[in-house]
């Protein structure tokens, strides 16, 4: 069998990463893309070698499976459901929304039209990230007690920076990521979020830095750095690292440690190239296989949702100036 | 040339006596230390003499200076005595368990007339005085966020002070008030601290906090403090500026690594890494308080900024306990 697939908006450049992806994926083909913006999606559509709709609606009357959402954050829910409604299981960049009403519909929304929703957290498939989950899982920490996330970058710049389109800046932007792999690792939830959140590095009306402190359910205390603090001549995009504090010993995790170092003249610059796994093709391979194999995706709805929480949450505790609660709803 | 006296054996006091006994301003008369075996060895090695209380050291010499290198609860008690005895005190940090006792040994000081200098180092090693001068002259623009940890095994120390809360106050008071001090010689005055660590929790020799830490310029820092590693010692910083990035780390930043074979067929080989300085921090420290005594000099780092910098440490310490921010 091999999954049929359209994808929705390259309004994250994720999405070109994802394209190449669903084209090396053995069992997986690239059939449309779709784009409200045409120039954007003509171009897409031309070097991938595939259908183009301007319509998303278009798209997802065609004989697909399976979409990969891609449009900018505040258009993740309408595009979910009407994907839900159509009978395609939906691949949606995080953050899953802006809002956790609007991460609910869509849960629901694919729940009710029996679709899979998978969130695209690919850290969860850095084979370095993988191997700490491991060593977390066999007990070689011992008890975790501390976890210390980075998740720094430049600021991208566009819609990202726009909060109409994108629901928040660098705290939403790079939040989810490492506290989504902290819950994994941990199986538990962050339960109080404190955080200091500003605009220090760029002449924006969004946050383009901060710190959270976070508290979870099983007594782990964490904090994480979301910035866009990576200047111009920094030797790469940014980082995701995780340090774990635990009883048995200690460990720190690079998901981009495997690089060279490379010293350019042309450039005048240096530059880390990484040379590790493509994670991306890892959270593609493994949303195919969740289809073909019928089976939960590893990364719910729900787990988009926990994540998106947190952040928002930080929002709160930093205009309150007080750490802020997360409450669990509709009882789970 | 002055006559130095050090108060206490142990870690630092042995590094502080060290140091003493390299420098030509200054005359190490002798190390005080109830601990007579292992303090008679390192005076020693030192050519200087040990005695095992103070009154035994006034009895047969009259230091100018006694530099105090006692667990952190009893740094009071000695200072106030050294300076009603008229002598110069150097004292290592943190200046004290409590601002109480700091603000009586600075303010006994200042009655007596003798000096006081708290031994906050990190301003001395030369990465974080090159950090700092590269930020004061611009080089990455205006901070953003900092980083700044270190860190490594749960020290041992007389009568396991160290993990006695009352005596020692965790690594938050002991430990990263090197960090609070550097960051504000950076960055001046604190508006907001907030914290959290192992204590209240299960501290059982193994400690770690982070400590986030907001200044008035709106600098965002995060402050971590380690005693959970399982080896060595490590200290890490990073200043992320709008037109650019000083980062430092203390294992990058090894000049040598060598790896030894090992007798036992069962160990493998010992890696060594060193990183070797013509002075070492404690050295230009101690030199730069000398120098201050005998010439009337401001010190780079005063004792005000000893009690400033505990201040934070204890702002940590009731965030910590009421979950809440501390705001200045």
């Amino acid at each position: 069998m091999k999954v049929k697939t359209g994808i929705i908006s390259f309004a994250h450049l994720h999405a070109y990463s994802y394209a190449r992806c669903l084209q090396w994926a053995e069992d997986a083909e690239l059939v449309a893309v779709s784009d409200a913006d045409e120039t954007r999606g003509k171009a897409a559509a031309a070097a991938l070698g595939t259908a183009f709709y301007s319509d998303y609606n278009e798209l997802l009357k065609e004989d697909i499976d399976a979409v990969i959402i891609c449009n900018e954050n505040v258009h993740h829910k309408e595009a979910v459901i009407a994907a839900a409604k159509a009978g395609k299981h939906v691949l949606c960049e995080k953050p899953i929304a802006t809002s956790v009403a609007d991460a609910w519909e869509m849960i629901n929304a694919c729940k009710d039209n029996g679709v899979k929703l998978q969130i695209a957290f690919p850290v969860r498939f850095n084979p370095p990230v993988r191997r700490v989950k491991n060593l977390i899982d066999e007990g070689r920490l011992g008890r975790i007690l501390a976890i210390r996330g980075t998740n720094r970058g430049q600021n991208p710049g566009g819609w990202f920076v726009d909060s109409a389109l994108s629901g928040g800046g660098a705290v939403l932007d790079h939040t989810v990521h490492v506290v989504d792999l902290m819950r994994w690792f941990m199986n538990s939830e962050v339960k109080e979020v404190y955080a200091e959140i500003d605009t220090r590095f760029y002449d924006l009306n969004i946050d383009d830095c901060g710190l959270l402190m976070l508290e979870f359910e099983n007594g782990v205390f964490a904090s994480h750095d979301p910035s866009w603090s990576r200047s111009e001549t920094f030797p790469t995009w940014g980082d995701v690292t995780l340090e774990i504090i635990g009883t048995d010993g200690v460990t720190k995790v690079d998901a981009y440690a495997q690089h060279l170092h490379l010293y350019s003249d042309q450039k005048h610059r240096y530059a880390h190239e990484f040379w590790g796994n493509d994670m991306d093709l890892g959270l593609i391979q493994d949303f195919i296989s969740c289809i073909v194999e019928d089976r939960e995706p590893s990364v719910t709805g729900i787990d988009g949702l926990r994540a998106m929480q947190v952040a928002l949450a930080a929002y709160e505790s930093s205009a309150q100036k007080k750490p802020v609660s997360i409450i669990r709803s509709w009882g789970d | 040339m002055l006559k130095v006296a050090v108060i206490g054996a142990g870690t630092m006091g042995s590094v502080h006596a060290t140091a003493y006994s390299k420098m030509s301003s200054a005359e190490l008369v002798g190390i005080v230390d109830p601990r007579r075996e292992h303090t008679a060895k390192l005076a020693s090695s030192l050519g200087t003499k040990s005695y095992d209380t103070l009154e035994n050291l006034l009895e047969a010499n009259d230091p100018d200076v006694v530099d105090v290198c006692v667990p952190t609860y009893l740094h009071r008690t000695y200072v106030e005595r050294l300076a009603r005895l008229k002598k110069h005190v150097i004292c290592e940090k943190p200046i004290s368990r409590t601002l109480e006792d700091a603000r009586a040994m600075i303010d006994t000081c200042n009655k007596e007339g003798v000096d006081l200098y708290i031994a906050q180092v990190v301003r001395f090693f030369p990465e974080y005085k090159r950090a700092h001068d590269l930020l004061l002259d611009g080089a990455v623009g205006e901070t953003g966020t900092v980083y700044a940890m270190r860190g490594g095994v749960f020290p041992q120390g007389w009568q396991d002070w160290y993990a006695n809360f009352d005596r020692c106050g965790t690594l938050i008071v002991d430990m990263m008030i090197h960090d609070f001090d550097f960051l504000r010689w950076c960055y001046g005055d604190i508006e907001r601290v907030f914290a959290k660590s192992m204590w209240g929790r299960d501290f059982q020799r193994l400690d770690h906090a982070m400590v986030s830490l907001r200044f008035k310029s709106g600098v965002i820092a995060l402050c971590e403090g380690t005693w959970a590693h399982t080896d060595g010692f490590r200290t890490r910083l990073e200043i992320s500026g709008k037109e650019g990035i000083i980062s430092h780390d203390s294992e990058e930043a090894v000049a040598i690594r060598s790896s030894f074979r090992t007798r036992s067929s069962e160990a493998a080989g010992v890696a060594v890494p060193e990183s070797p300085l013509n002075h070492d921090p404690y050295y230009l420290e101690l030199e730069h308080f000398i120098d201050c005594i005998e010439h009337g000099k401001p010190p780079i780092v005063s004792a005000e900024d000893g009690y400033q910098a505990l201040e934070i440490s204890l702002a940590a310490l009731e965030s910590i306990q009421t979950g809440k921010p501390v705001e200045w």
